[in-house]
């Protein structure tokens, strides 16, 4: 045993002992599987005699049915999603300047005027100091 | 405080209930600043939060969506239980928001989650 320890891996690794062996072997699972596929002749089914006659559909059914009724879903669905925000009535557009005036929620009473008069918080370097976080988008 | 045209009425109630809801499960004071930062933007909301009425126990989360920076200042107490690492994790989920357009839902979902972190777990031993 060598002292990295890489020794102990030898054994675990094994090599295919017989590729001859491992070949019949996939050859014996497959057997079985072809043989129950190609064993079904084809199927054939012919509409019964009670069964009545379908009626020649026009193109202009088919078109109105295949494409205008998922294009009104289309336009349904897209209305949906953009009527919550439209009554919102975001002001708020991300690429666009930002026009409107600053809002405290929760802070002091006199808003802004108390940050000038506010003495600057004294830095301390030791301590329980303040934390948070900052970001961009 | 100026009644700007940045919100709505509704929006400015939905914001003011989420920054309530938050101050009731968490036992800390927020506090939501949106608008133009004067100078730099971290002294400046720094500023702000020691403006407040108890910044130890208050977090002010600074909105500037003219330069699309966020700040997030927890004051001494509140950072026992709201450590960075959580207060950068909300401020991810308001940045995505921001990024989207939605400001009001950023802001309210931010402040949840942070109130959500600062939540101090019922102490049954002492």
């Amino acid at each position: 045993m060598d002292q990295t320890g890489l020794g102990i891996l030898v054994p675990v690794t094994n090599r295919p002992s017989n590729p001859r062996v491992r070949r019949a072997a996939r050859v014996l699972a497959l057997v079985p599987a072809l043989l129950v596929t190609s064993a079904t002749g084809v199927a054939f089914a012919e509409p019964p005699a009670t069964w009545e006659n379908t009626p020649p559909v026009s193109g202009l059914h088919v078109v109105l049915l295949l494409v205008m009724v998922p294009l009104a879903l289309l336009a349904l669905i897209t209305l949906l999603v953009c009527l919550p925000s439209m009554s919102k009535g975001e002001t708020y557009h991300p690429g666009q300047p930002w026009r409107g005036e600053s809002e405290w929620f929760g802070g002091p009473r006199t808003g802004l005027e108390a940050v000038d008069s506010a003495v600057p918080p004294a830095l301390t370097t030791s301590g329980p100091t303040r934390g948070g976080a900052s970001g961009r988008w | 405080m100026a009644a700007g045209d940045a919100f709505t009425a509704a929006q400015r109630h939905e914001i003011d209930k989420a920054i309530r809801d938050a101050e009731t499960l968490s036992r800390i004071e927020f506090s939501v600043f949106v608008g133009r930062s004067e100078g730099e933007t971290r002294p400046f909301a720094e500023r702000l939060h020691s403006t407040l009425v108890a910044p130890d126990r208050s977090v002010l989360v600074l909105v500037d969506p003219a330069a699309r920076i966020l700040e997030i200042v927890t004051g001494v107490t509140a950072h026992r239980v709201l450590d960075d690492a959580e207060a950068e994790l909300a401020a991810l989920t308001m940045q995505s928001a921001f990024a989207e357009g939605d400001l009001v839902g950023g802001i309210t979902r931010g402040v949840q989650q942070l109130a959500e972190h600062g939540r101090r777990p019922a102490v049954l031993h002492e």
